[in-house]
């Protein structure tokens, strides 16, 4: 059985646009993925080391003042993504338990990049206050000068790493 | 036109009720897309397949033609916006990590979940590393005082790039359709050079010339509106006028107050004007009068029937200061020229009252001496028609 072919990239870009533009007017902020992962923690973390949370500079305002972290649009944003990303998978016939790799590479090999690159990318993403979705993708339409840098220099970290670690990929 | 958007909503459960409609064609874009797949993404940095940023920009010149377009008009307004606040240097340097880790993971943090959520196992492992790597930023940045100061480095607040470059936002925004327009067709050729490695990502149907020509038409439209909505004359070069009390202003025209001008804006003769006050109308004639009365004068009070005239065209001088009365030619009807109703019972109030019956008695009666501290010939002067006598304490 065949999976639907992807859509046509422009078409893609162009639905992705709209619901952006319905983001800025509906909700007056962009999309965004990285919060999920600060919210759950900042929550977690509060559970565990409620004081030191409370504390820390980059966890402290999602849960001080008896705030809840997972009360906020981007979370229920977020949670719609997978569901729909899901349902589109599986009308679309894609959804498979499976690694996406290259010939070249071992399943583990590549799960170990993975990892690695999660790694990095959750510390990225901390530091520059977003990722591509929140930063390059939300700022970047709004022209919002942080958002532009922060876009160019993913281009330009993709393509300087995308020579070392070809062999995973092609 | 007043702005509509962003909307504002009676409960905040209802906003979070449209995160579920809007997240969900993000999500559902993104994965017809192609952004579910790993090999398809990283492809982007072997310049095989192009998809992540015909996707991206595409989706970027949507919103911000959408967007500022809208806020040309006046529908939108873009204060109710958040606006990602810039810090450069932690923008700098989490971008090119984040870049690094892309290409390592083959995701980035949305289109890992997106991936995982259509059953990829490597995504799911990029998801678990992501909320290991924020755990582990958050854990640290209070520990290493090199990495709190970057992430607070080269803050520049709330900046957009019209703001940064000096220039309009809609000029930015023709420049980067431009430079993305060209990009797409780069990126066309480019794909069909390198076309041999593509293997399994042939999934991607080649581009139909008919979407080509209507999303270029649809991008025009916007432009078009775009453009002629910013040309237009912008409410915020406008003056905006700060209220004054119809009987501070007769305090201040009874003391003969020399830094004072009074323009009548009604354009029609119906009540007489204040006394002193200079008859133009509202469009550019007024400029040729500002410019003989200027010399001299600080503060500029303006009235139309009912004090709704308070945003005055940005040519007038800049260094005025520019007043509008409250209420306009009415509330001075109402406050100046018919004596209060002695309803008093405070020691203020009743001083209060007595005041205004002085006012009121100087510019219905004495309304001739009043008008004569108005210098310029076009003076439509005299004194206010009410003659009523109120009763008094």
């Amino acid at each position: 059985m065949h999976a639907k072919p992807y859509w046509n990239p422009y078409k893609a870009g162009v639905v992705l646009g709209l619901a952006l533009l319905a983001a800025f007017l509906v909700a007056g902020q962009g999309l965004g993925a990285s919060a999920f992962p600060k919210r759950l923690i900042a929550l977690w973390s509060h559970g565990v080391a409620p004081g030191w949370t409370e504390a820390n500079s980059f966890f402290g305002s999602y849960v001080s003042g008896g705030a809840n972290p997972l009360r906020d649009w981007l979370m229920v944003e977020v949670v719609a993504v997978m569901l729909a990303g899901f349902l589109a998978a599986v009308s679309a016939g894609r959804f498979k338990v499976t690694v996406e790799k290259g010939p070249n590479i071992s399943v583990q090999g590549r799960l170990g990049y993975a990892l690695v690159g999660g790694i990095v990318m959750g510390f990225a993403a901390a530091l520059a206050r977003g990722c591509t979705s929140g930063q390059a993708l939300s700022g970047g339409a709004l022209l919002a000068t942080g958002s532009w840098a922060f876009m160019l220099m993913v281009f330009a970290g993709g393509y300087l790493g995308a020579h070392f670690v070809r062999r995973q990929w092609i | 036109m007043s702005a509509i958007f962003p909307l504002t909503f009676a409960s905040d459960d209802l906003r979070l009720l449209t995160a579920v409609a809007i997240g969900g064609a993000f999500g559902f874009a993104l994965e017809r897309g192609g952004f579910g797949n790993a090999r398809k993404l990283a492809a982007q940095f072997y310049l095989s397949d192009m998809t992540v940023f015909k996707v991206m920009f595409t989706a970027i010149l949507v919103a911000m033609t959408g967007v500022y377009t809208l806020a040309g008009l006046g529908v939108v307004d873009l204060a109710g916006i958040w606006i990602n606040p810039t810090f450069i240097w932690a923008q700098l340097v989490g971008g090119f990590l984040l870049g690094l880790g892309f290409i390592l993971s083959g995701l980035c943090p949305g289109t890992s979940l997106v991936s995982a959520a259509s059953g990829r196992l490597d995504a799911v492992v990029t998801v678990v590393g992501i909320f290991f790597g924020t755990w582990l930023f958050g854990a640290t940045v209070d520990w290493f005082p090199g990495l709190a100061a970057l992430y607070k480095a080269g803050s520049l607040g709330v900046s957009t790039l019209p703001d940064l470059l000096g220039i309009p936002a809609w000029v930015v925004v023709l420049l980067v359709v431009a430079m993305a327009g060209m990009a797409f067709v780069g990126a066309e050729k480019v794909e069909r050079i390198f076309e041999q490695t593509r293997g399994v990502l042939a999934l991607t149907p080649s581009t139909r010339p008919p979407v080509k020509f209507a999303l270029t038409a649809v991008l025009v439209v916007f432009v078009l509106v775009g453009t002629a909505a910013r040309r237009a004359p912008s409410p915020a070069a406008a003056h905006v006028a700060t209220a004054i009390e119809p009987l501070s202003l007769a305090t201040r025209l009874i003391e003969r107050d020399p830094s004072l001008l009074v323009l009548d804006l009604r354009g029609d003769g119906a009540a007489k004007p204040i006394p002193g006050a200079l008859l133009v109308a509202a469009d550019t004639s007024a400029l040729g009068v500002l410019a003989e009365a200027v010399p001299g004068r600080t503060t500029v009070v303006v009235y139309d029937s009912a004090g709704s005239l308070r945003a005055l065209p940005g040519e007038w001088p800049a260094e005025l200061e520019y007043r509008y009365l409250a209420g306009g030619r009415a509330g001075w009807e109402r406050e100046v020229l018919t004596p209060a109703t002695p309803r008093a019972s405070t020691w203020q109030e009743r001083e209060r009252v007595q005041r205004q019956h002085h006012v009121a008695a100087f510019f219905s009666g004495a309304g001739v001496k009043a008008s004569s501290a108005a210098p310029p010939p076009r003076v439509a002067g005299g004194g206010g028609a009410k003659k009523k006598k109120g009763g008094g304490c």
